[in-house]
């Protein structure tokens, strides 16, 4: 089944006024670049579409996923995986366990066994390897960002939001990041929409771009 | 109203549910459904018990006493009442002793905070404070009437040398008529409480550097220190400092240890008055007795009002002061006259403890010598034989009213987050209305209310009347850091899959380990010092360390007296020093990489 994340006929408000409206379509490893000012609404499609829309805004319309209606069930059921631009690691777990806190738990056995050789494969991929009992903190940006795009891949989610991922990576970092993030996303076949100032962010997205307006 | 945005409460489950066929509904699980009810049974777990006290105070006021057979609705209670001898002073006595300790804790920690707002010395002078804040009101009580009894302390510092005493002279201190002692030991013991309810306000950071930056342009307009704070600060840091400082208002005005430790007899207080005559063999004493809780309401709700109406006259007032532009009203002066009260209050409060600590161990101790002649373990010794009981009733009776403080503060401030809305007004309100309302007035009440349901279990009773108190502080204390934890956690760990339960108690928790523990050294704090709703709930038949400390307050030994103040002071001392030290070893940031 060719995945795909679906936004059906999205008004958003705030305050009672209508802030964007938006009705869109982004198969398996499309990403769709969402420009605009601050204040444009950016950050408050991404709240809607995982469920997490503050007071003050209101919404019509819904999300799909792979065609099934998702926008009705609240975040933890829509696995829809966000990257911020702070990598938010738990700064109570450590590297390992906080990619422990993403594998989803399954009920057999040697369960625990595998948990741990998917934690150390994901993170040889990234370069991070024998890393697991670093404490997150410890660990450079770039590091970070690795680790919270590892978090966020192996939940398994079937779309992946970006919010102004890289904004707070120096330059170099920055383009090695973004390749790695994008190289993911198209491998798991993943729609994705990323929300950016960055017109390179935009090109090395590759695919479809909304411009919002004040 | 959105549809598809906020699916998390049940409200919108069922909205989203009838406005599609197509798909199917999800269950609400049960910690999110839990979360959501949480605030209505805190209100009711409030309201009832207070409201309900209060009802059952005011039908026995006018007569109407089932149990005594009287059900005519009568003023006999009032008119007995009225013909007390000594009720204008005992009146004038609360009124007196309520309303200066008060204002004196307010205007001296104003006056601290003026003088060393931006200094390094704001922070120490915290730093030797803040302990005072968990000492219980009895201990605190025992040690000022230590150190101001015609042999105590402050007479042996100054004799013979300076005062020519041999003898311990025959001083009117502590019990003198006219309550100076009383008004002494509350301005000492709520001093710290206010100055630190301002710090903290102050720690809020948004508030706190808006205030910061306001007195910095203050100052290089030219404004004096002092007068730089009261002009560009105090405006707006008072909001934030007047409930705490009605509740202490309400408390003092009511409270019972404070006045049966350092009042006088003859008369005393009414609340003391009041709570002998509802312990009175002589049933028929409690309609007077109820006659007279509705008299102590109205006193401090009038209190209340005296204080709100001066506000709002000193506002008016001072608002062309504000606006003259005048720099410096002898801000030298000031500074100099708050540095020496300062240091005054601070050695007073030293001095209290020391003379404390050296009853609890003094064997023979001859009048004019500062020191005792020999130091023994002896009272502590014989105090532990017959602690037992008490320390353990004291510590289980804590332990159960703040564990079910903590959960429901959590549970009520995780619906605050899934709403995505504060509490009402009314809720914030009704929990802190145990703390405005004059416990003598509803507790009666209230254990009159026990008794109907249940007289069996003292124990439950107690621990239920002290969740009433408990509740306020570790919601007060919890909340803000609840508040200002970053939401985008939660919205990563949903997004990862993670189950409102498991980003309550797998996110949230852990981060607000410090905060928390604070919390529950604090609802302990609270717990630990209770005299009055341990004494009434209880029926007389739960001793704690605080009933014990008071009932020997007055007794024969000083030096058991204080043995029992200091183990008074031990108990919420070491729950907060544990409070501290622990976050240093579980769930620190930075350096747990070897776990």
């Amino acid at each position: 089944m060719q995945s795909s994340l679906q936004i059906r006929d999205l008004q958003l408000y705030r305050q009672g006024k209508l802030l964007l409206s938006l009705d869109e379509q982004i198969a398996g490893g499309e990403i769709l670049t969402v420009m605009g000012p601050s204040g444009s609404g950016k950050s408050s499609l991404l709240n809607w579409l995982t469920g997490t829309l503050p007071n003050g805004f209101t919404a019509t319309g819904e999300v799909w996923l792979n065609d099934k209606k998702v926008s009705h069930l609240p975040t933890h059921l829509r696995r829809i995986g966000v990257l911020y631009q702070d990598a938010l690691l738990l700064s109570h777990l450590s590297v390992a366990g906080n990619l422990a806190f993403a594998i989803p738990k399954s009920n057999k056995k040697g369960d625990r066994q595998q948990r741990s050789e998917k934690i150390e494969q994901a993170l040889e991929q990234v370069g991070l390897a024998g890393m697991e009992n670093r404490h997150p903190d410890n660990l450079s940006g770039g590091q970070q960002a690795r680790v919270a795009l590892l978090r966020t891949l192996l939940s398994e989610p079937k779309a992946i939001l970006l919010d102004e991922p890289f904004s707070k990576l120096d330059t170099q970092l920055r383009v090695d990041t973004r390749q790695l993030v994008f190289e993911q996303i198209r491998t798991h076949k993943l729609p994705a929409i990323i929300v950016t100032h960055d017109h390179s962010d935009a090109e090395a997205a590759n695919g479809k771009v909304i411009h919002l307006d004040l | 109203m959105s549809q598809d945005s906020n699916n998390k409460t049940a409200k919108h489950n069922v909205n989203s549910a009838t406005n599609s066929g197509i798909t199917a509904p999800y269950k609400l699980d049960l910690f999110t459904r839990m979360v959501s009810l949480s605030p209505k049974i805190l209100l009711l777990l409030l309201v009832l018990p207070v409201l309900g006290g209060l009802t059952s105070v005011l039908l026995p006021a006018f007569s109407w006493v089932p149990a005594l057979e009287q059900t005519t609705l009568s003023l006999q209670g009032f008119n007995d009442l009225w013909q007390t001898p000594g009720l204008t002073q005992m009146v004038a006595l609360s009124i007196a002793t309520g309303l200066i300790s008060t204002l004196l804790a307010f205007v001296m920690s104003s006056m601290i905070l003026a003088a060393f707002f931006n200094s390094i010395w704001l922070t120490r002078i915290e730093r030797l404070l803040s302990p005072i804040l968990v000492i219980p009101h009895a201990a605190a009580a025992i040690a000022v009437g230590f150190l101001i009894a015609p042999s105590g302390m402050f007479s042996r510092l100054i004799s013979p040398w300076l005062s020519g005493w041999e003898l311990a002279p025959s001083g009117i201190f502590p019990h003198d008529p006219y309550g100076i002692s009383i008004i002494l030991g509350l301005t000492l013991k709520e001093l710290p409480f206010l100055l630190l309810m301002a710090l903290g306000a102050l720690a809020q950071p948004e508030l706190g550097k808006k205030l910061r930056q306001q007195y910095k342009v203050a100052l290089n307009l030219g404004y004096y220190p002092i007068t730089a704070f009261f002009k560009a600060v105090l405006p707006i840091l008072y909001p934030f400092l007047r409930l705490p400082i009605l509740a202490v208002l309400a408390y003092a005005s009511a409270s019972v240890e404070m006045p049966l430790i350092l009042g006088p007899n003859t008369p005393p207080t009414l609340a003391v008055t009041i709570m002998q005559w509802f312990s009175d063999v002589d049933l028929n004493l409690r309609i007077k007795a109820s006659a007279g809780a509705l008299l102590q309401l109205v006193l401090t709700g009038g209190l209340i009002a005296l204080w709100l109406g001066a506000e709002k006259i000193i506002k008016t007032c001072f608002n062309g002061t504000l606006l003259n532009g005048k720099r410096n009203y002898a801000d030298v002066v000031w500074q100099k006259i708050t540095a020496a009260l300062t240091t005054i209050v601070i050695g007073f409060i030293l001095l209290a403890l020391i003379g404390l600590m050296l009853w609890s161990v003094a064997g023979f101790w001859r009048f004019p010598a500062v020191l005792p002649e020999q130091l023994v373990l002896l009272h502590f010794q014989s105090a532990f034989t017959q602690m037992g009981t008490p320390l353990f009733n004291t510590l289980t009776i804590g332990i159960v009213s703040t564990v079910f403080a903590i959960v429901l503060t959590l549970l009520c401030l995780e619906a605050e987050q899934l709403n995505k809305k504060s509490i009402s007004t009314f809720t914030s309100f009704i929990i802190y209305l145990p703390l405005l309302v004059p416990s003598i007035a509803f507790l009666f009440g209230l254990v009159w209310l026990q008794q109907l349901v249940n007289n069996q279990t003292a124990f439950f009773n107690v621990a239920f009347t002290h969740l009433l108190f408990v509740l306020p502080y570790v919601f007060l204390s919890l909340a803000s850091s609840y508040r200002r934890l970053d939401p985008r956690f939660a919205h990563v760990a949903a997004s990862l899959g993670a189950t409102p339960a498991k980003v309550f108690l797998q996110i949230k928790l852990p981060q607000l380990f410090a905060p928390l523990l604070i919390a529950i050294a604090l609802g302990l704090a609270i717990s630990f010092g209770q005299y009055l709703p341990t004494l009434l709930a209880g029926g007389g038949r739960i001793a704690t360390i605080t009933t014990e400390a008071v009932t020997l307050a007055n007794g024969a030994s000083r030096r058991t007296s204080a043995v029992y103040a200091i183990i008074q002071m031990a108990l919420p001392l070491i729950g907060f020093i544990l409070a501290w030290i622990l976050p240093k070893y579980f769930f620190r940031s930075g350096s747990n990489s070897n776990r």
